[in-house]
């Protein structure tokens, strides 16, 4: 569905801003930068595309102001009407036919001055060429600068017009002036409108919604209407006609019948049936208001006959489209609202005959027998007269009830407050749905500070958890430390004391090969080489391993000399003496260690950038020294 | 007071904010500043544009004021009478010596025979050949140089068909040729977009009369029918005589002046 917003329309610049928006557009987006000694195609091609440029610019603004603008033909009758009552059409379309045709005018401008820059042979020709094309564009700019006004004006009047939506369901409200409609729609909805006591207090549509059964309605306030001719009715009272003309909406006609508004019933009735054939196939409801002045008995006889003949006549308007009569008492209504008689039942009337009347009409239309096939309510077919209630356990039941009871029974917060003495008094106990294992443990006091520690640096939360890990991971190692100690022990145990001291006697003694030539002997080995297809160095380890059993230990004792000790309670203080190394004392060893140092250290002679000094990494920063120094660039540097 | 309205409707309900007066002076009275700040920040085109329109401000207040002052000031008017003024009952005395009245005759004959007309831009700047002419090299080595594109604007007749490529010259580029000129005429002082007819003469030389070329100070004849002009036997007037002000081939447009 079509939304009637015309908020979205841009904002229409004046025509010197225009221009300036534009070719200052132009001066930012397009290259700046060219020489005389360019090549002369390159010179036109940099002017070419400033005009063109410009020219895109120029036509995309325009078209939108085109595009945004409503044409009066395509939008809503109501909308096009209204629009021609408060802006006169003609002037409208002229103002919009111009914008068109200036779009026009420029594309030309720019199509005929490209042409020429083709046949520019110098900078300055191609120069003073786009120059011409930018000015004439902006001349035919300067010329709808009216229409731009015109345009921005509307724009903004357009932009706070009530926003109706001329489809759905809606009232409408009209009369003579002063009957009091506004008063009566500020009773319905929360319009506000401004209610005073002269005529023509509304001057404009005022647009609210209420609800009724549910449903959504329009209420549309009109400015009053005068009994007079078509042609000289003004801008305010063509709002009116306008409304009633185009809205398929539920009409309420006020008549004041204590003519305390300055008409009489009289003229209210000429009004009404002068503009009757507004009403034809719309709910009609007359609505006799001020009743609290005037009761409508207690009117003469001939006011109560032009009433009574009005009634006749709205009665009629729907049936002549071939609706019901409706009764009287749907038709003529009575209602105060100062006192708010009435003013309910005037409301539900309204909408209620005009939900009617669009239902029926939905019903009447081709549309609503492809949806009522899809329709189908299926009621299963008694098959005696027995009656079958649904049945509910009898236990549920009382569990339901059950749990009802408990959920009024729970005391609140509130009821403990009001019981201690009320708010301010009595402070609620946060420590009682705390979860815990014992419940007696609630109330417990917890120490922030205990023997001068805060408790809360030793409360670890998986303490338990990490405490069992390690004890798994002790029980572990103890097993594994059991299980060697058995092995050493049964070592110790199988030796017998001949094979120890036959032992300690290999230990002593190592064996050293013999240099002898033996052929078997290298034959053996160099297969074994051959053999082995493992990495150098573990063949090696084999070999050696076969060789010399007897120099193992000692290798390894000697390896560990060499190496530092790992073992942090092994460290030493570097100036500490170890026996051996031939110093006196400490004091000894501490000078001969700095003199080693220093006589280690370089001196840097040549004196040489070293890394103490302190470094300008681009002493020529591209940034710094390209570009032109115009004005206002130094401070950016 | 209509629905949209809610500034004014808020405004009417509630009234102003206490200080709002306090704010607008204020706000006023910082604008001086403001505008001060804008005038030495704006650089470039933004500057140019701000400082034309400060410009005119001032110029505009400066008169403004000078015109309220001009009605407080008295001013002294001087009593010495200049050399050589006469009083009134002497004014309309013939003073005019025989001598002069010469002078003056034989001025306007030198006039005539100089020249037909008394145009507006009596000299103009002479166009060498070089820049009226491109050359354009020809042949299929491209060795030939006996062609030339003309290029300035020009005037080519309707019925005008080329001579064959082979033999033709002077090649008029369609894109510069012109058929329309804004005209002045200098007593109603109004421009016409008017069609032309012919060219009569090109300052420059009978050979780019007869090519038609337009450049600045050719005498074109143009199309007046629409104007209206009658001669004084009665005739609606046809064409007319007009001098080409400005540069058509730099301009995109060809603006003249009528001879009248």
């Amino acid at each position: 569905m079509v939304q009637y917003n015309f908020k979205k329309i841009r904002v229409v610049p004046s025509g010197k801003e225009f221009n300036n928006i534009t070719l200052s557009c132009t001066q930012r987006q397009t290259p700046t930068i060219i020489h005389k000694g360019y090549a002369i195609n390159r010179i036109r091609q940099f002017y070419m595309r400033k005009v063109k440029y410009t020219q895109t610019n120029f036509h995309e603004k325009l078209s939108s102001i085109v595009d945004d603008f409503p044409r009066l033909d395509d939008i809503h009758p109501f909308y096009g009407d209204l629009l021609h009552v408060l802006y006169n059409k003609d002037h409208y379309k002229l103002a919009l036919g111009q914008i068109n045709s200036a779009r026009r005018l420029i594309s030309k401008i720019a199509k005929d001055y490209v042409k020429l820059l083709k046949y520019g042979d110098s900078l300055n020709r191609c120069k003073s060429l786009k120059v011409a094309a930018l000015g004439q564009m902006c001349t035919v700019v300067k010329r709808i600068v009216p229409s731009l006004a015109y345009l921005e004006q509307i724009r903004q009047h357009m932009a706070r017009l009530p926003s109706i939506d001329p489809n759905t369901r809606t009232i409408l409200i009209c009369g003579y002036p002063n009957v009091g409609k506004s008063s009566f729609v500020n009773k319905i909805t929360r319009a506000n409108v401004d209610v005073q006591p002269y005529a023509f207090t509304t001057k404009s549509l005022f647009v609210e919604h209420t609800d009724c059964k549910c449903l959504r309605y329009q209420v549309i306030d009109t400015p009053g209407v005068l009994d007079r001719p078509f042609e000289d009715r003004n801008i305010i009272e063509m709002c009116s006609i306008t409304a009633l003309a185009h809205l398929q909406a539920s009409v309420l006609f006020f008549v004041d019948i204590s003519g305390s508004c300055g008409y009489s019933i009289a003229q209210q009735a000429t009004l009404f049936h002068s503009i009757k054939s507004l009403f034809v196939n719309k709910p009609l409801t007359i609505v006799c208001n001020k009743t609290d002045f005037q009761p409508l008995d207690g009117l003469s006889e001939e006011d109560m006959k032009l009433v009574r003949e009005m009634k006749d006549e709205a009665a009629k308007t729907m049936v002549g489209e071939g609706g019901e009569p409706s009764d009287d008492a749907n038709v003529l209504l009575t209602m105060s609202t100062l006192t708010e008689d009435g003013v309910i039942s005037v409301k539900n009337a309204a909408c209620e005959k005009l939900l009617n009347q669009r239902v029926e009409l939905k019903m009447n239309s081709k549309k609503i027998t492809d949806c009522l096939n899809r329709f189908h309510v299926g009621i299963p077919k008694p098959r005696d007269q027995k009656e079958r209630p649904h049945c509910v356990p009898q236990s549920v039941l009382e569990f339901k009830a059950k749990e009802a009871a408990e959920f009024e029974e729970k005391k609140l917060e509130r009821d403990l407050e009001n019981e201690n003495g009320g708010a301010g008094v009595y402070t609620s106990n946060l420590k009682k749905h705390y979860i815990l294992e014992h419940a007696e443990w609630k109330e417990d006091i917890m120490p922030e500070i205990l023997d001068g520690h805060n408790v809360h640096d030793f409360v670890d939360v998986d303490i338990s958890q990490r405490l069992e890990e390690l004890e798994q991971e002790e029980g572990l190692q103890l097993e594994n430390e059991e299980i060697v100690q058995d092995f050493e022990m049964d070592d110790g145990k199988e030796l017998t004391p001949e094979e120890q001291g036959s032992l300690a006697e290999i230990r002593n003694n190592p064996i050293v090969p013999a240099l002898e030539l033996n052929p078997s002997l290298a034959i053996k080995r160099d297969a074994s080489r051959s053999l082995s297809r493992g990495q150098k160095r573990d063949r090696s380890r084999g070999l050696d391993d076969a060789m010399d059993i007897g120099n193992h230990a000692d290798k390894k004792l000697c390896l560990r000399g060499l190496s530092r000790p790992r073992s942090r309670s092994n460290s030493k203080p570097p100036g500490e003496v170890i026996p051996g190394e031939g110093f006196k004392n400490r004091a000894q060893k501490v000078k001969a260690l700095k003199l080693a140092r220093n006589s280690n250290k370089k001196r840097n002679k040549q004196s040489r950038v070293g890394e103490a000094d302190r470094v300008i990494a681009n002493l020529k920063p591209k940034h710094l020294f390209s570009g032109k120094r115009s004005s206002g660039k130094a401070n950016r540097r | 007071m209509p629905q949209g309205d809610y500034i004014e409707l808020h405004q009417k309900r509630n009234g102003y904010r206490l200080d709002h007066f306090d704010r607008k002076r204020k706000r006023e009275a910082r604008q001086v500043h403001e505008l001060s700040r804008k005038a030495q920040k704006s650089i470039g085109f933004k500057g140019k544009q701000f400082a034309k329109k400060r410009y005119a401000e001032k110029a505009l207040m400066k008169k403004t004021i000078n015109m309220h002052e001009e009605s407080n000031k008295r001013r002294k008017t001087d009593d010495d009478v200049a050399d050589g003024a006469l009083p009134p009952y002497l004014l309309d005395r013939e003073t005019t010596t025989r001598a002069k009245i010469l002078s003056n005759t034989i001025k306007q004959k030198r006039k005539e025979k100089a020249g037909k007309w008394e145009v507006p831009l009596p000299k103009v700047r002479p166009v060498a050949e070089d820049e009226m002419f491109k050359v354009v090299r020809t042949g299929k080595r491209k060795t030939k140089q006996w062609k030339r594109m003309i290029t300035k604007a020009t005037f080519v007749g309707p019925g005008f068909t080329r001579k064959p490529p082979k033999y033709e010259r002077f090649i008029r580029p369609s894109g510069l040729r012109f058929t329309k000129a804004h005209v002045t005429h200098p007593e109603l002082k109004c421009t016409f977009n008017l069609e032309i007819i012919g060219i009569k003469k090109n300052p420059n030389g009978p050979m780019y009369t007869s090519l038609g070329v337009i450049t600045k100070g050719t005498i074109i004849e143009v199309n007046v029918s629409e104007l209206g002009l009658v001669t004084p036997a009665g005739k609606v007037v046809w064409g007319k005589y007009a001098q080409v002000t400005n540069n058509p081939e730099n301009d995109g447009c060809i603006n003249g002046v009528l001879l009248v």
